[in-house]
């Protein structure tokens, strides 16, 4: 009898993984209507996204229902540019992400400052900046 | 009634001449045990203490084991008794041990999945945009400025 469970429970295992990879790999017009509703920015470029990226937009339709109205319409606002993103800049985003999570409120409010001080900065000046600064993080695993 | 006392009457005698057998046994062996020399009484002496220690030693053991298992060392006897029944059931063992690890792993996967707020829907909500993680420019001047 215990072999019995076990057994159903690794079938069950092994069906959520397959389930998962199928929704992954799902075209737009298979996605629920609240992963469409989510990830409306990219409708239009949904199908021609890889499957990894795919899975990472289906991340976020995933946590969007747990966040606020102000965190929901930041997400929809940044979506598309997100998606435009190449892997490698997504990835030290996340990264960047991390570390900024974990300075106190006073430097979060001293980075925003200056991020608005560095937009106001001419488009020509803010590319010679990138073209001379190093990668930060060279090894990254990418996606 | 007849019948009865017949029985009766049997096992009577049944009984007196079982008694007379072991009256007769216990003579002999009186009559032989006095023919004995002082050599062989003190063999049998010395068998007899060796054979009542080595009693009282496996009764001590036993206790000591009981004991044991009383004071709540019950861990000691499952322990045994598992041991020889996971060692009986070397396949079925295989497959709970196998089972239990791709259950930890996929508990382990869907806590993550589920419960942790790391998944990049959080970092467009962040405070900053995406660019300003992703933009070297903006990490260069910071070092400047």
């Amino acid at each position: 009898m215990i072999t019995f469970k076990i057994a159903v429970l690794a079938l069950a295992l092994c069906f959520g993984q397959a389930a998962r990879a199928a929704d992954e790999s799902a075209a737009w017009a298979q996605l629920s209507e609240q992963q469409r509703q989510v990830l409306k920015p990219l409708a239009e470029e949904w199908d021609t996204l890889r499957p990894w990226q795919r899975e990472k937009m289906l991340d976020i339709a995933h946590d969007y229902p747990k966040m606020d109205a102000k965190q929901k319409a930041l997400v929809q606002k940044r979506l598309t540019n997100w998606s435009r993103m190449t892997p490698y800049e997504r990835e030290n985003a996340r990264k960047r992400h991390q570390q900024f999570q974990s300075l106190s409120a006073e430097k979060k409010n001293e980075l925003r400052q200056k991020w608005q001080e560095y937009q106001k900065l001419p488009e020509s000046e803010r590319a010679r900046l990138r073209a001379e600064s190093p990668d930060i993080y060279p090894d990254s695993d990418l996606d | 009634m007849i019948v009865q006392n017949k029985t009766e009457a049997k096992l009577e005698l049944h009984a007196e001449v079982e008694h007379q057998i072991a009256k007769n046994v216990v003579e002999l062996l009186d009559s032989q045990t006095r023919q004995l020399n002082e050599a062989q009484t003190q063999r049998l002496l010395d068998a007899r203490t060796r054979a009542v220690h080595h009693l009282t030693s496996r009764q001590a053991q036993l206790a000591q084991h009981y004991q044991l298992n009383k004071n709540g060392t019950a861990l000691l006897w499952m322990g045994e008794r598992f041991g020889r029944y996971f060692n009986q059931h070397r396949l079925f063992t295989g497959l709970l041990l196998l089972s239990v690890v791709l259950l930890t792993l996929f508990a382990a996967q869907q806590f993550v999945y589920h419960h942790i707020p790391n998944s990049d829907a959080f970092l467009l909500a962040s405070e900053l945009p995406p660019e300003a993680y992703a933009d070297k420019g903006f990490n260069a001047w910071l070092d400047t400025n």
